[in-house]
């Protein structure tokens, strides 16, 4: 949607100008003009000829004359002038004007002119938006406000609706870059709640006048087709950073220990490749700052390809698989480019090896065969197994049995208290969870997989199918990592002292425990579940994440050292659940804290942020913004072209009324 | 064209010689009061034979044709065409209007009346100037012979514009004056604000063989080529009144019209009185006007 190609800041003052001196010149210009005498013998057939046209054209008299002519285009441009008219290629009559500010990682890209990231470029062209907006001179009319939001993963508004033009600048200048993924929808209920009054008189809601967007945008936006304008509402969309930009990016890592060998690490990479050609480059590992493996030849990933069945264009990867490599006590492992392209933040990712860890693993309930075997194959400290009325036994002796183990099992039983504790629940339904079963559900598949999620590496769960699975709604706080089209097949819920994975249906009721993805979940679980539930030791988390930890009672001076090398102190209310974040950029994040005296444990947790290439990584910026019921087609740079005419309106003025002077003395 | 100080500007000696070999012919043989050099519808006494008719009494017997009479034993009177001498009359508009032009129009009028008067005496024809303007009427008449050609020449260097029209005046004074029958030439641009039609009227058919000259400036016919352009205050060389004129290509279009259909008005008038009208351009070079123009329009031979 293009709005008008220019936009008149005071057209009231210049039609009073107009209406007030255009009629008046044209009457001067008949008192005025100059003629010459010429005396002839008969004026008898000129006047003839003048009555025969004045009877034929009545309004003969306004005819041709280069004097009148200059002086009405200089007029004209006069009244142009007063105009204030502001050539730009896009811009909205509102009275409020909403800027909304990308500052996803993609913006991080360095192909606007002069080398500068798109969001420096972004910043630019809304601050000079809202410099023209306000540029008016006497004649001008009033500025709109302006609301400035910046958004990646979330939204915020920085500046709520105001006139001042100089506190809009300033937080625009001050918007700091991300590496988070790109969601709108926040961004427009945001601006859309402040755009609302309500009258406290008839208690009903009024909307005000529709805002008029800007938004200052590569166009890479996740959820666009959740985004519906609604009436009244316009959008601008200045179009930032070049569509030919190509950029290639670490997907995801993941190191895993060798079961057998536990010193022994191997580590996983997928390189993601947005470009239109092969991308190729050499992966670098370095573990704790010292560089330990290279791949033997440069890494050809292959081009993105347009899908037309779906209409979205899906990137090439490959997976990249390390020779194992010892790693006694665990560290910081960095995957990385050897040669970085447009994008950074993407070109390396870290996680956190966590060191070989011995767990305390019980397992309750019927203690299925093939969940035996999977524990007893694992590298446990210890396994003890219970019978339910056992479990539910040494509950009531003792209610804080749960934290003597790092993780429970519970296979298709339910103890009777589940207030505290780590467990992976297979197909009995958790109590006081939020979770309320309703049914059972018959012949089930999976169809809809978060691949990302830690609990998945490595697990293929498309062909999976269950005979049957207990049909749950589960609570807001609850997340759910597999659902089938009968409701969540698993789910994770971490209510800081209680921390679970849940299977909804016992597996011995489907194909999967003969699947090798069965053990690797299982594995997974155990793991997840053993580092506290979300802020696990060795996966990373994605920029915009909150960084959670369980720390030791009596935990004091919190802190967590950000990627910059800055120490940021940590209010603790409940060392049981703290969060942090949440964490906008990619990078090493440490976690600090002390301990009271005398007690033992570790004093901090490592976080590894790493940008999700595969989400943001695409850097071709997109021409048009689709949102679910239109297109809204980019500008480029909107605010070059943003130039107030004013000035040389009336300098061409000037010159007219010069060149007028001069003719008007070269007849007379 | 020079100005004119002195007679012989009116004619110079080099067309003069070149002007007596013609001579002003009429559609119409005239009655004169003396025998002159021309054949007259009137029988007379010239050597060529018009007709017969019967002998009345007191016919002259030296017109009897005597072969007639022994034949038929009757008295048969043979008429002859009688050669008589042609009335001239030059009409000049004196008015304001004819002081105009490059070149001047009234200038023009007063050499080509110098030369016509100039042919009428040589060829021993009766030749009378009239001048008319506002409100005179001024004249010299009766003019016979070369020897008058100074005379004419002084008169009409006398001659000057003033006032407004008086054409009507004038026509009806050469009706009324006597003259007798002959040639009328008048010399006018014929823009009379009270109009040429009642003059015209009286002398057509008086026994006048009339010949309307109107002499127009080059301005006049064709304004835009000849510097008449943009923003003007035209004043009437006459009434001395101003008219406002922006002249642009509309205005300029519609004056050719206006003229055309004045002239094309003035014509059709005059072809329904057997007036012969021309329009003369002052433009015209004198010798061309008379030795070829006006030659092969009929009224000089």
């Amino acid at each position: 949607m293009i709005f008008l190609a220019m936009t008149w800041l005071a057209p009231f003052a210049a039609s009073i100008v107009a209406l007030s001196t255009i009629p008046p010149l044209v009457a001067l210009y008949f008192l005025r003009l100059r003629r010459t005498r010429r005396v002839i013998s008969s004026t008898m057939l000129w006047k003839r000829a003048t009555q025969d046209l004045r009877a034929n054209a009545p309004f003969q008299r306004l005819r041709f004359s280069l004097l009148l002519l200059l002086q009405l285009l200089a007029l004209a441009l006069l009244a142009f002038a007063i105009a204030q008219p502001q050539i730009e290629m896009g811009d909205s009559q509102a009275k409020r004007i909403v800027f909304l500010i990308d500052r996803s990682g993609s913006m991080n890209v360095n192909d606007a002119p002069g080398d500068r990231s798109r969001l420096e470029e972004a910043k630019q062209l809304a601050e000079n938006r809202v410099r023209a907006l306000n540029s008016g001179g006497i004649f001008s009319g009033s500025a709109p406000s302006v609301m400035v939001i910046a958004f990646a993963k979330d939204a915020q508004i920085l500046c709520p609706f105001t006139d001042n033009a100089a506190q809009a600048i300033a937080v625009i200048k001050a918007i700091e870059p991300t590496d988070e993924s790109t969601t709108l929808s926040d961004s427009f209920e945001l601006a859309r709640a402040f755009s609302t009054v309500t009258n406290p008189d008839k208690q009903s809601t009024v909307a005000a006048d529709a805002p008029s967007y800007e938004l200052f945008s590569d166009g890479r936006i996740a959820d666009l087709s959740r985004s519906v304008l609604r009436g009244g509402e316009q959008i601008l969309f200045h179009n930032i950073g070049k569509s030919t930009t190509a950029n290639a990016g670490i997907g995801a890592v993941a190191v895993s220990r060798n079961p057998d060998r536990p010193d022994e690490v191997q580590i996983y990479a997928r390189v993601v490749n947005w470009g239109s050609d092969i991308f190729s480059g050499d992966l670098e590992v370095v573990v704790d700052d010292r560089l330990r493996a290279v791949t033997p030849k440069p890494v050809e990933v292959p081009p993105a390809q347009e899908d037309k069945t779906i209409g979205i264009r899906v990137p090439g990867e490959i997976q990249v698989v390390f020779p194992s490599m010892t790693l006694p006590k665990g560290g910081l492992v960095e995957v990385r480019f050897a040669k970085h392209d447009a994008l950074l933040a993407d070109d390396r990712a870290i996680v956190v090896a966590a060191p070989p860890e011995a767990l305390k693993v019980a397992l309750v309930g019927r203690g299925a065969f093939v969940m035996r075997s999977i524990l007893e194959g694992m590298s446990l400290k210890s396994l003890e197994t219970f019978s339910l009325s056992e479990w539910n036994d040494r509950l009531k002796k003792d209610p804080m049995a749960p934290d003597s183990f790092d993780v429970i099992v519970l296979d298709d039983a339910m103890p009777d208290d589940l207030a505290r504790g780590r467990y992976l629940i297979f197909h009995a339904t958790p109590i006081n969870a939020g979770i309320s079963p309703y049914g059972t559900k018959n012949n089930a598949t999976a169809q809809s997989i978060r691949d990302e999620h830690p609990l998945l590496q490595y697990v293929n769960l498309n062909d999976i199918f269950v005979s049957s699975m207990t049909a749950v709604a589960a609570g807001g706080d609850a997340d759910v990592i597999v659902e089938s089209s009968e409701g969540p097949m698993i789910l994770t819920l971490n209510r800081g002292a209680l921390t679970f994975v849940y299977v909804t249906f016992d597996p011995m009721e489907s194909d999967w425990p003969f699947q090798r993805g069965f053990v690797n979940f299982f594995a997974n679980s155990i793991s997840w579940l053993a580092a506290g539930g979300s802020a696990v030791a060795d996966e990373p988390l994605a920029p915009g994440d909150v960084a959670k930890a369980r720390l030791p009672l009596g935990a004091k001076e919190v802190s967590m050292l950000i990627p910059n090398g800055t120490a940021m102190p940590i209010a603790v209310q409940d060392p049981s659940n703290i969060s942090y974040g949440p964490l906008r950029t990619s990078g090493f994040y440490r976690m600090s804290w002390t301990v009271p005296n005398g007690q033992s444990g570790p004093t901090s947790k490592a976080y590894a942020v790493n940008m999700n290439s595969r989400i943001e990584g695409r850097a071709d910026a997109a021409a048009e913004v689709k949102f679910a019921t239109e297109r809204v087609a980019g500008i480029q740079g909107g605010a070059s072209v943003e130039t107030s005419a004013w000035p040389w309106l009336l300098l061409s003025a000037v010159a007219v009324l010069f060149l007028e002077w001069w003719v008007w003395l070269r007849r007379v | 064209m020079n100005p004119i100080l002195k007679v012989d500007d009116l004619l110079d000696s080099r067309l003069m010689a070149r002007l007596d070999r013609l001579d002003v012919i009429s559609r119409k043989i005239f009655a004169g009061k003396i025998q002159g050099e021309r054949r007259s519808r009137r029988r007379g006494q010239s050597v060529e034979f018009a007709d017969f008719r019967n002998y009345s009494h007191g016919d002259d017997l030296r017109f009897v044709d005597w072969n007639i009479y022994a034949r038929l034993d009757r008295l048969f009177l043979k008429l002859f065409l009688e050669e008589e001498d042609l009335s001239m009359v030059i009409a000049l508009d004196m008015s304001m209007s004819m002081n105009g032009g490059n070149p001047n129009k009234f200038d023009y009028a007063r050499r080509l009346a110098m030369a016509l008067g100039y042919i009428g005496l040589v060829n021993n024809n009766r030749v009378s100037l009239f001048g008319f303007g506002s409100e005179r009427i001024e004249r010299l008449t009766s003019m016979r012979g070369r020897r008058r050609t100074r005379e004419m020449g002084r008169w009409l260097l006398d001659r000057t514009p003033e006032g407004i029209g008086g054409f009507t005046d004038g026509m009806r004074t050469i009706a009324l004056g006597g003259q007798g029958r002959g040639v009328l030439i008048v010399l006018s641009d014929f823009l009379f604000p009270d109009g040429y039609e009642k003059g015209l009227n009286y002398v057509a058919g008086r026994g006048f063989d009339v010949f309307a000259l109107q002499l127009l400036a080059p301005e006049e016919m064709d304004p835009a080529r000849h510097g008449l352009a943009g923003d003007l205050r035209l004043i009437d060389s006459e009434t001395n009144k101003e008219t406002e004129v922006t002249a642009s290509t509309a205005v300029l279009t519609q004056y050719r019209k206006s003229l055309e259909a004045y002239v094309a008005g003035l014509r059709d008038f005059s072809v329904r009185r057997s007036i012969t009208h021309q329009v003369v351009e002052t433009s015209l070079d004198m010798d061309t006007l008379l030795l070829d123009y006006l030659r092969r329009r009929g009224l000089l031979a």
